[in-house]
């Protein structure tokens, strides 16, 4: 979709030879890939594959549920926060995360962005004010929400909940933004709206998505990477991916032949 | 396509248009025999009848873009589905200007009859360029329908024969218009129709190309044989 040329790239995160286990079954096999500074890559495959696994590796989401447990290395900036040492509410603001159901906390539009704030800063009465209109446009939703900013956020729109949810998710000024099938419960219009805003958050931060919806991928990401069975079978520029993607296995899921 | 959709609706539609795509060709190729047959013998009815074929595929061109557009609309194809619908559209394309290459040939064939000149002019030394052209339209379509590569890769290398023939046939009608400039007018037409064939050459190679694009991914227009082979291997 955009200039990709592989030439001077960043990466964010590094992630080399990753297992994953969820007690026995092991979710995740030897998965090494570079996900770029500002590009948006998006995880694809068919349920079970893995996708979703990976992208909770990288905000260490999994750290929550007992038995589950990742082996190697994921490199934030050089740092390997699966690391034992790492903060984990410190790792969970530099990547932040959206689910696929909007998951507002059940407080005014105001609160759901400055609740996330005062865990970290200490910010002015009009300092506060500034970074939750500036993290509400961000999401690109500040119209619709800047004269009811006192009311439930729970009395929005799914579509509106969601940017609420990404809006949030930016306003503690994370490094990589993680986004789990964001618009798989909203409509066409929503869902548009949404794509539009991953187009403009790359602007300042790195994107990870996991989507079911190909065409999604294709649209608005940047790298691709398929995956099947816990391994990654193959990772590109996304055109490539979807034009003429290298391995057999990919060409298969992608039009729709996987049996 | 070898293996099957999830889809099979799909299937079936990539097939239905791909056989529609065949058969356009056996229009077209049937156009372009009946051109050489009025060529060789000059006969006026024949030479009608390939200017009333051109309606018919004319049509089917119009059909198989309005189904081509039908099945993106619907099934957003990716990779090879899609570059094989890119194909289909570009090679009807190509087929319907070979047809009209056809067409022209019947009408200067027309010219040339009315004229009554023609039995001085070597109008039968283009039978082989003919034959040529109208086999190269064949093997194109054969090769898409097997998405066969290396035949691709032949008919690319016999359409440069047929470029090497249109040049010596020029220079053979040059000598007749140097001897009797009575048989200029006449002349001008068969250059016309040794033109269209080698036309006709190009379309078949074009569609060639497209079978490369479909199986290789690569767009091979504008490279040189030498660098197609590499890539073939």
């Amino acid at each position: 979709m955009s200039n990709t040329s592989s030439a001077s790239l960043t990466n964010a995160i590094e992630i080399r030879n990753l297992d994953f286990y969820y007690g026995a079954f092991q979710g995740l096999k030897d998965v090494n890939l570079d996900i770029a500074e500002n590009k948006v890559t998006a995880f694809i495959g068919p349920s079970g594959c893995g996708k979703s696994t990976l992208l909770r590796t990288l905000n260490r989401m999994y750290s929550l549920y007992p038995g589950q447990r990742a082996e190697g290395e994921i490199k934030l900036y050089g740092n390997n926060i699966l690391d034992k040492r790492q903060d984990l509410n410190l790792l969970r603001a530099q990547v932040g995360m959206v689910f696929q159901k909007p998951t507002p906390f059940p407080m005014s539009i105001y609160d759901n962005i400055a609740f996330g704030i005062r865990l970290y800063e200490n910010l002015s009465r009009s300092d506060m004010d500034d970074r939750v209109e500036w993290a509400l446009t961000k999401g690109a939703i500040w119209n619709e929400v800047k004269d009811k900013l006192h009311v439930s956020g729970l009395s929005l729109s799914g579509g509106q909940q969601q940017r609420l949810c990404i809006a949030r998710s930016v306003a503690v000024k994370p490094k990589v933004i993680l986004l789990d099938e964001p618009t798989s419960a909203l409509d066409p219009i929503s869902t548009a709206k949404v794509e539009e805003l991953v187009s403009e958050l790359k602007q300042d931060y790195t994107v990870a998505i996991v989507t079911h919806n190909m065409q999604q991928a294709a649209r608005v990401s940047d790298f691709t990477a398929y995956m099947y069975l816990g391994n990654l079978i193959e990772f590109g520029v996304t055109d490539q991916i979807f034009l003429k993607p290298e391995r057999k296995e990919t060409e298969d899921y992608i039009t729709g032949r996987f049996g | 396509m070898p293996d099957k959709h999830i889809s099979s609706q799909f299937d079936s539609e990539l097939d239905h248009v791909s056989s529609r795509l065949m058969e356009m060709g056996g229009l077209v190729e049937s156009q372009i025999q009946q051109a050489l047959y009025a060529l060789l013998l000059f006969v006026e009815d024949v030479a009608d009848q390939v200017i009333e074929t051109e309606n018919r595929v004319n049509a089917m061109e119009v059909e198989i873009d309005r189904e081509l557009s039908s099945i993106i609309a619907k099934r957003q194809p990716t990779a090879k589905d899609l570059r094989l619908l890119i194909a289909i559209s570009k090679a009807t394309a190509n087929l319907e200007r070979a047809g009209d290459e056809a067409n022209k040939i019947a009408r200067m064939v027309k010219s040339m009859i009315s004229t009554g000149i023609y039995k001085s002019l070597p109008a039968s030394e283009l039978r082989l360029t003919t034959e040529m052209a109208s086999g190269l339209i064949r093997k194109s379509l054969d090769a898409f329908a097997r998405l066969d590569t290396s035949t691709a890769l032949t008919i690319l290398k016999e359409d440069d024969l047929i470029d090497k023939q249109f040049d010596g046939f020029v220079r053979k009608l040059i000598t007749y218009m140097m001897e009797d400039p009575r048989t200029i007018s006449p002349s001008l037409d068969l250059l016309f129709v040794a033109k269209a064939l080698e036309r006709i050459g190009d379309h078949a190679k074009n569609i060639a190309e497209l079978i490369i694009y479909i199986v290789k991914g690569e767009d091979v227009r504008h490279t040189s044989l030498e660098q197609i082979e590499s890539k073939l291997q």
